[in-house]
């Protein structure tokens, strides 16, 4: 009988609902009338004995079928960064390229024939893509060079083909995945894929006669009998399906009932399964052994960890290796055991030769190869724990936790690998270097770093702590501080949304303020230098984070606008608000806080999402996350926003970001510190990236750092060490550049003293001139002026 | 000629003569060419392409997954903003069909076409969504746009 297709198989298992195999058992029956009672005695005891064997038998019969059917395809969800998209013009170096391939397990080849081998020659890179199931449909393997000039791809040539390519996707790195609760981790493989020689080793090797027993094999019993009764083991005798049935119920007590259960077990499974389903599922159960705390099972996930290929790919050698380690995965580990792992390996080899599967001739060939163990496993568990954790997070909304971990989706991710390496170095250098810099004891600082792409709110790369590969507490989900200065924007926004009361130009009263109120406590803010800085422009009072001024802007504009603000830019402030919380004393996390920069960044809210869409096990599109875009701060108060977030940059708190990055880039940001320097802040955008970044102490004591000497630093190497759009924000209709007296807020000129070139929304600019700007006889010049244009 | 001189000569004097004050208070704002870029580039023009063929055949879904992609190459490209709202549209969407025109407005400064466009996507969407005054402002907007 053929092996039915993976799908077919699949449904054929699901549906099955009642037994349709015999049952094992018989009914006895008695006739004679006239009997002597101590018969009768016997007989219902007879009866009775057969009645609890059979009802043990369909016990075991329950649940042995139970255990097969809900074991088949138990498989970890499989989760993937972002594919590389490759096409003329994109700004990649031929060493970025190989970088990648690497990250994805290419092999080095002088002549790259086969999908996942590149050969890199100066300029040019040459190589052959893996066929990969996407969203879209299966991508079949491509050959081609990829030719590169000036910091670009310049051209991508298909190999035997004509016409350049204009775009070229790689397959998407394996990035981690969502385990069983046991951590069980398998690739399932369909009997169809696995070579016949792994199946000849196997059955050479445990169990020869496995075609023609039903489940039990008498001749191994027999011998392991001899075996027990000369006294030296229980061990030998077991069929493959007797080996399955121990592994379900992982258990290695050697006792006398646990063997006969499994013999029971073994002849049940064989009634109600063919011997294909049994070798399949055999064949994805096994264990390889540990990798960290994940368990390798069955032999398509070996063949990915002891050699980076797949099942269909291993050689003679190879496939005996695998059928080898059977016996005692860590005893006979290729890794640990090179030695005992040979010469396992050149038994069973040795064995195929005897059960004539394979020439003599081949086991001799075999023998002298090395064991081609791949020295560094492909990753398992995922070295970005909390990109994980979030992307979990966003699944755990559409899937139940047990389907995540066992129907084997297929998850793909915006993850992009270079941003989040590049997070994770500014992090933790940045640490050291402050600790070092500043007598902080080592290890006390803490952090955590998002990072987004500004025009679609893909998360790029999540950090949730100084040890990025530690899968504990995800400070940038996780952890909630006070967000000081960060929260000021949503003021900002209050007062120069329409109906436009005030302007970047407004001046603002950053004189002593006393707040009471009867039932709270008397509220007095001070600037972070503790003066009073008079009459300052709005745009300032931003650019130097002065808390006095803002605070007095917040309170007449109400708090419950600028909450209501906050809400529209996609976060949920406490209740009720405070006038403190005006000054950011509420606590928000690194996410709720890179959403509300996302949304800052061109006015629209766009939730930050870590995943692209989710396939079945068998690369049928299941769910799509959308981009999704609302538009919630106008276009022109947007860009007024954007200007003073720049002048944080350009003149503010923010102005030492310019050590790291270049004026044009226009980046726009804003630091945050909080009460007595516990948290560091700083949240900003270029073009292409938002970036947010914490930096404080666990046990929130203080840790001795503005934003601007803690977090800020972070960022700037953060985006300094990535590609970078710069900020050009579209001018909108409706907005005009003015030139204004910064002392007095009126209009000035450009040649005029003190002055600033700032945008208005049409209408709002101030009216009045400064002396120097004012027009004599402004009237009559410009209309003869204009008689003669 | 002659006329040319004068005026030239004109302004420098008036410069002399006013001082900083000459700068008239709101300078026009530059005249931004009317060239309509060219639409997209070849890396994303093949994307396009079947998204166009895909939502033609009424498969919505897949062809909003092409335009995202070719979204992640041109992702200030106003002409796939738009098609991804039509696609929302088509989908009855709304909200996002209006939020993704609004989003290629934003980026398609001086190219009325795709702006009178974008505006007729909003309206149609705020009808289906109720908000009729809002879609009879948007419907002017795109009256106003000249191409």
């Amino acid at each position: 009988m053929a092996i039915a297709s993976g799908k077919a198989l699949l449904k054929r298992l699901l549906t099955r609902s009642t037994p349709s195999g015999k049952t094992p058992g018989r009914r006895s029956s008695g006739k004679s009338p006239r009997r002597s009672f101590a018969k009768k005695i016997l007989l219902a005891g007879l009866l009775f004995a057969v009645l609890l064997a059979s009802g043990y038998i369909l016990h075991l019969d329950f649940v042995i079928r139970e255990r097969f059917e809900g074991r088949r395809f138990a498989l970890p969800a499989r989760v993937y960064a972002r594919p590389l998209e490759l096409y003329p013009g994109l700004k990649l170096t031929a060493a970025e390229l190989v970088k990648e391939l690497q990250l994805l397990g290419y092999r080095e080849n002088p002549s790259p024939r086969e999908p996942g081998s590149y050969r890199w020659r100066e300029s040019r890179v040459t190589l052959m893509t893996r066929a990969f199931v996407f969203g879209d449909g299966m991508q079949p393997p491509v050959a081609l060079q990829a030719d590169f000039a000036g910091g670009r791809v310049e051209r991508l040539q298909p190999l035997g083909g004509s016409e350049d390519l204009a775009l070229l996707r790689l397959d998407p790195a394996l990035i981690g995945g969502i385990y069983p609760g046991n951590n069980e981790d398998r690739v399932l493989v369909r009997l169809s894929e696995v070579p016949q020689r792994v199946v000849d080793a196997l059955i050479a090797v445990e169990d020869v006669r496995f075609h023609s027993h039903r489940g039990v094999d008498p001749r191994g019993i027999a011998r392991a009998l001899v075996m027990t009764l000369s006294g030296r083991s229980l061990q030998g005798g077991s069929t493959l399906t007797q080996q399955l049935v121990k592994n379900f119920f992982l258990s290695s007590e050697r006792t006398l009932r646990r063997k006969l259960n499994e013999m029971i077990m073994a002849l049940l499974l064989e009634v109600h399964y063919s011997k294909e389903e049994i070798l399949e599922t055999y064949l994805n159960e096994v264990y390889f052994g540990q990798d960290g705390n994940r368990a390798i099972h069955g032999f398509g996930l070996a063949s990915a960890h002891f050699f980076d290929k797949p099942l269909m790919q291993v050689d003679l050698s190879e496939a005996a290796l695998l059928v080898g380690m059977l016996k005692g995965p860590s005893y006979y580990s290729p890794r640990r055991h090179p030695e005992r792992a040979l010469g396992r390996r050149n038994l069973v080899l040795a064995a195929m030769a005897e059960a004539g599967v394979i020439t003599d001739q081949q086991q001799l060939a075999t023998r002298i190869l090395p064991l081609g163990v791949v020295q560094r496993p492909p990753r398992g568990t995922s070295p970005y724990p909390a990109f994980l954790n979030l992307v979990h997070r966003q699944l755990r909304e559409n899937y139940r936790d047990q389907d995540l971990r066992s129907e084997g989706l297929q998850i793909f991710t915006t993850l992009d690998p270079w941003v989040q390496q590049a997070a994770e170095q500014a992090l933790v250098r940045r640490l050291e270097q402050l600790e070092r810099n500043r007598g902080l004891p080592a290890d006390s600082l803490q952090g955590a770093v998002l990072v987004s792409d500004a025009r679609n709110g893909e998360v790029q790369a999540v950090v949730g702590g100084r040890n990025p590969r530690y899968e504990g507490f995800n400070r940038a989900l996780d952890a909630r501080r006070p967000v000081g200065s960060l929260i000021k924007p949503a003021i900002f926004l209050a007062a120069l949304q329409p109906p436009h009361r005030y302007t970047l130009a407004s001046l603002l009263d950053d004189s002593p303020l006393l707040l009471q109120q009867p039932g709270t406590e008397d509220w007095q803010p001070q600037n972070y230098d503790k003066e009073f800085h008079g009459s300052v422009p709005l745009y300032r009072a931003l650019a130097q984070s002065y808390n006095v001024s803002t605070a007095r802007l917040g309170l007449e504009l109400g708090i419950a606008q600028v909450q209501e603000n906050l809400r529209r830019l996609g976060v949920e402030p406490e209740r009720p608000g405070y006038a403190a919380s005006l000054l950011g004393t509420d606590a928000y996390s690194v996410l709720e806080m890179a959403q509300l920069y996302q949304t800052l960044a061109g006015g629209f809210r766009i939730p930050p999402r870590a995943i692209r869409e989710v396939l079945t096990f068998d690369g049928r599109p299941l769910q799509r996350y959308p981009l999704a875009v609302e538009q919630v701060i106008d276009a022109p108060t947007s860009y007024l926003l954007t200007t003073a977030l720049q002048r944080v940059v350009t003149e503010g708190t923010g102005r030492s970001l310019s050590r790291y990055l270049p004026e044009g880039l226009g980046a726009a940001g804003k630091t945050g510190t909080t009460d007595a320097l516990r948290d560091s802040w700083f949240a900003g955008f270029t073009g292409s990236r938002v970036a947010v970044v914490w930096l404080g102490r666990d046990d929130n004591q203080p840790a001795g750092l503005t934003g601007a000497e803690g977090a800020l630093t972070v960022w700037g190497q953060l985006m300094a060490a990535l590609e970078q759009e710069p900020l050009l924000p579209v001018v909108p209709e409706g907005i005009e550049n003015v030139w204004i007296e910064v002392s007095s807020g009126r209009r000035s000129a450009a040649a005029c003293p003190d002055v600033i070139k700032l945008p208005f929304v049409v209408g709002t600019a101030p009216a009045e001139m400064a002396p120097c700007a004012a027009p004599r006889e402004k009237g009559a010049v410009r209309r003869w002026f204009e008689r003669i244009f | 000629m002659r006329k040319l001189l004068i005026r030239t000569l004109l302004v420098v004097l008036a410069g002399l003569f006013t001082g900083c004050a000459v700068r008239p208070p709101v300078a026009p704002p530059p005249k931004v060419p009317e060239v309509e870029a060219e639409p997209v580039g070849p890396a994303a023009a093949p994307l396009l392409h079947t998204a166009r063929q895909l939502a033609s055949a009424g498969d919505l879904e897949p062809a909003g997954a092409q335009l995202e992609r070719a979204l992640r190459i041109e992702p200030r490209n106003p002409l796939l903003w738009q098609e991804l709202a039509r696609i929302r549209l088509g989908q009855r969407l709304y909200r996002q069909a209006e939020g993704l025109a609004a989003r290629s407005n934003s980026l398609a400064a001086g190219q009325p076409q795709l702006r009178r466009e974008n505006w007729r996507i909003i309206g149609r969407a705020r009808n289906a969504l109720g908000d009729h005054q809002g879609a009879r402002e948007a419907f002017d907007r795109a009256g106003q746009e000249q191409p």
